[in-house]
């Protein structure tokens, strides 16, 4: 029986390596460039409407429910509100929201899931215990009860969503852990008299990095799509802020009407930028990934 | 290994996200193929009446009945009249000793006439001839004193009226009751108009939640929880049994009703004002005069700490509403037209005070967005916009509150407001909250509020300051002008109904030059009619608060072409 590690790049070596047919980037510059201009396109949005003028889609009357045109793009809504940079700032806005989840819920699920995997048996029950409360319930109703919990607003949306991400990563990185636990050069450290945390700091969470930063990154569209719908579920950010969920509840009365850019234009930016988180994921994952980070 | 990390990773996020787009993406689609195809078939089969409405409503067209929807209050409460339902003025399962007529003023519908004594502490009512329930068994002054007891004795559970002052209610013969007060309450008429007698032979609490008798001319034939209510009509009726027969009245949110409306399945659809200028094939819009007033209620006090009643300190107050220029300034400035054509599709009416479809209402000036001069009224009183960003300041403190509303339409009334208030250099915040946040913040932000009601009894929860600090119903601006309160004491205390109407009045002209409220608006209610259905305009009463339910007021009178 060979060790796992070893059987793996036996394996690499065994399996041809593809060459590319015609000449050009390889795929690494590729992967990179993706995940550059997906990055680049994200930090646009976020510093664009974090700092915008709320002038630009403040309420103007006299331009009420225009159609998409030049001088609105997205059109105007039944306040005369540009939509294009409502959207926008609405999707800052839901960025912030991610970034704080994603940050919270990853300190949570990485220290949960090395802890559980170091600490000994009845801890990890514990947080096994935890997790499977957690994704037991069904995560939206979790997240209204939360939120709901402490009256609504951003504060509410925001704390119900960073407490709530965590479980799956715990998860992942549990599992992580536990299989390093059992490498060869894990149990001669622990043979050479190491301590479990200097074992689990030195040697073992540097390995866990790749699959936690990508499951980080995976968790962002998640943050995301459950803010805009609790605020559009009306358990969320309040009417006179700009978000997603806001101008999609809100779009749902007039799309009767006929107003149909209200909803098409918002809804997919906000389908833009999940996928592109997705695609940023992804591709963090063909580099940090040792066995296709160099093809 | 290095595989099965891979996987790991994807199924932490893959199916999930894209479940949620496919649904978002296909919730998009499907909304917006209703949006296109408008009023043909599509619209109807895609947004058909929710739980189980679509069939009534098939059922109820082939009938010869009519499929109503008037909003959901209906199934929001008790259709128990000793539990409170109806009581605004338009039940339809049990009438009252009163009614109100067309032009606001009481008649007797149960009852013959009435009578005060002249010390006001007992009214006494004559019963009309030969009334029956709707079970078929008389209705005599027995059944009046057991409704007035049975909703006496079980006050907390009515919120709608008041008894507490009930001492007794005595039946003389069979047609005559008598009521006698603990101390005089002329607002008591106003409450005989509200209560739905019961028989005090077949009452049952439970029952008569779903299934009341009444003696009115409709009776319940069949209740579906928050999905449809049936009526058909009562045929022991004094006035005789209604010509339509049958009612479905539907429990739907406002875009299926719509939806539904252009498919042709109901014939009367209430609307938002933002819906008055869809085409319907079929129908036609109908607006109606109610009383439903919306306004602003904001602080008159200075900011202040007091020890509340709990034993904690409650904070209240507001610098700047307090100031009467700036109270005076809005009212007087702000351009009420512009603001209902903004805020509400230009369907209600500019209201400078409650209004004169009321008997006891006081007229106030209707000239308003007088803004040069609410303009000299604010700089008078030291509000002067010194830094350039539009907004007034005075000793450091900006022009500007906040102003909650606990609805979107009352939102998007605040929205419009603010927008006006700008031009006069007055920054008013408007946040969309629960009541909760009412709760919360009454006491030191403005309310958008809502009344509409005939009895003039508001006044006293609006403006009298023994209420200070109670609830955000009860003199929630902190009103405190003790001639006002002697002139509502007076009012309450007079034996007869025009001695109070004409201490209401006063007590609207002495109160309103203080501007505790700011009046905006006067509501108007939307419906989708039918064509070949007549809602009888001619006797329909000026709607008061009720969300479209109020149409239903003449429903007897309605009849199919």
């Amino acid at each position: 029986m060979l060790e796992p590690g070893l059987r793996a790049v036996t394996a690499a070596l065994k399996k041809p390596v593809p060459r590319p047919l015609v000449k050009g980037p390889n795929t690494r510059t590729m992967v990179v460039a993706t995940v550059s201009a997906c990055l680049a396109y994200l930090l646009v949005v976020f510093f664009w409407g974090r700092f915008m003028d709320p002038g630009l889609y403040a309420v103007n009357y006299a331009d009420k429910f225009l159609a998409p045109g030049a001088g609105h793009p997205f059109g105007t809504d039944f306040m005369g509100r540009d939509m294009f940079f409502r959207s926008i700032r609405g999707l800052s806005t839901s960025l912030v929201i991610g970034v704080i989840a994603a940050a919270v819920s990853s300190v949570i699920g990485l220290a949960l899931g090395i802890l559980s995997a170091v600490v000994g048996k009845a801890f990890d029950k514990v947080v096994l215990w935890g997790v499977d409360l957690c994704m037991g319930l069904p995560h939206l109703v979790l997240l209204i009860l939360i939120s709901f919990m402490l009256g609504k607003g951003a504060y509410g949306v925001t704390v119900g969503i960073a407490l709530t991400h965590w479980p799956e990563l715990t998860r992942v990185v549990r599992a992580e852990v536990l299989q390093l636990r059992s490498s060869v050069y894990v149990q001669a450290a622990y043979k050479m008299g190491q301590g479990r945390l200097r074992v689990a700091l030195r040697h073992i969470v540097p390995h866990v990095i790749p699959v936690y930063l990508v499951g980080v990154v995976l968790l962002f569209p998640h943050a995301i799509m459950h803010e805009a719908s609790l605020t559009f579920l009306g358990f969320g950010l309040p009417a006179e802020t700009p978000a997603i969920g806001v101008i999609l509840s809100e779009a749902m009365k007039h799309i009767a009407t006929g107003k149909w850019w209200l909803a098409l234009f918002p809804g997919l930016m906000l389908v833009v930028t999940v996928v592109l988180f997705d695609l940023i994921g992804d591709g963090m994952k063909k580099l940090l990934n040792p066995h296709s980070g160099n093809l | 290994m290095l595989h099965s990390k891979d996987s790991r990773v994807r199924r932490l996020a893959h199916p999930s996200i894209c479940m949620m787009i496919v649904i978002f993406l296909f919730a998009l689609c499907a909304s917006m193929l209703a949006a296109c195809t408008g009023g043909g078939p599509a619209a109807g089969s895609s947004a058909p009446p929710a739980e189980g409405g679509s069939s009534a409503a098939a059922e109820g067209g082939t009938e010869g009945g009519i499929v109503i929807y008037v909003g959901t209050v209906l199934f929001d409460q008790s259709l128990d009249p000793v539990k409170g339902a109806m009581s605004w003025g338009y039940s339809c399962i049990s009438s009252a000793l009163l009614k109100v007529a067309p032009d606001s003023t009481y008649v007797g519908d149960m009852a013959e006439s009435w009578e005060p004594s002249a010390d006001a502490l007992t009214y006494t009512y004559t019963l009309k001839e030969g009334l029956k329930f709707s079970d078929g068994s008389d209705l005599t002054a027995e059944d009046v004193v057991f409704t007035y007891e049975t909703i006496r004795d079980n006050q907390a559970e009515n919120g709608q009226v008041d008894l507490t002052r009930l001492a007794s209610a005595e039946a003389v013969d069979d047609r005559t009751v008598r009521f006698s007060l603990s101390e005089p309450y002329s607002p008591f008429v106003d409450t005989t108009a509200r209560i739905g007698i019961v028989p005090s032979d077949a009452y049952d609490a439970d029952a008569f939640t779903e299934h009341p008798i009444g003696s009115g001319p409709w009776k319940v034939l069949q209740y579906d929880a928050n999905q449809q209510i049936i009526l058909a009509p009562n045929e022991y009726y004094y006035e005789g049994a209604p010509s339509i027969p049958q009612v479905t009245v539907v429990n739907l949110d406002e875009n299926s009703a719509l939806a539904a409306a252009k498919s042709g399945q109901l014939d009367v659809v209430m609307v938002d004002p933002n819906y008055v200028d869809e085409p319907v094939d079929g129908m036609h819009i109908q607006r109606l005069e109610t009383m439903d007033i919306r306004m602003f209620g904001w602080p008159v006090q200075p900011e202040g700490e007091v020890m509340g009643q709990e034993g904690y300190e409650i904070t209240f107050g507001n610098a700047v509403t307090s100031d009467l220029a700036v109270r005076k300034a809005l009212a007087i400035g702000l351009d009420r037209q512009a603001i209902v054509d903004n805020a509400f599709n230009g369907v209600g009416k500019p209201a400078v005070s409650f209004t004169d479809n009321l008997v006891w209402a006081a007229p106030g000036d209707p000239a308003d967005n007088r803004k040069e001069e609410a303009k000299a009224l604010l700089e008078e009183a030291g509000w002067v916009d010194t830094d350039g960003d539009g907004i007034r300041e005075k000793d450091g403190v900006d022009c500007a509150f906040n102003v909650y509303a606990a609805e979107n339409a009352r939102y998007l009334l605040a929205v419009a407001v603010a927008q006006d208030a700008l031009e006069l250099g007055v920054q008013i915040n408007a946040i969309s909250g629960t009541w909760d946040d009412v709760d919360r913040f009454y006491r030191t932000s403005a309310v958008v509020y809502g009344y509409g009601q005939y009895d003039p009894v508001v006044l006293k929860d609006l403006l009298y300051s023994d209420y200070y600090l109670t609830d955000a119903f009860s003199d929630a601006v902190g009103y405190d002008n003790p001639q006002v309160d002697a002139l509502i004491d007076k009012a309450v205390s007079e034996p007869t109904q025009e001695g109070a109407v004409a201490d209401w009045k006063q007590v609207q002209e002495v109160a309103n030059a203080d501007y505790p409220y700011l009046y905006l608006v006067n509501m108007e209610h939307c419906y989708f009619i039918k064509d070949g259905l007549d809602i009888s305009l001619d006797t329909q009463i000026p709607h008061p608060h009720g969300h479209g339910v109020p149409i239903i007021n003449n429903m007897k009178d309605w009849t199919l072409g």
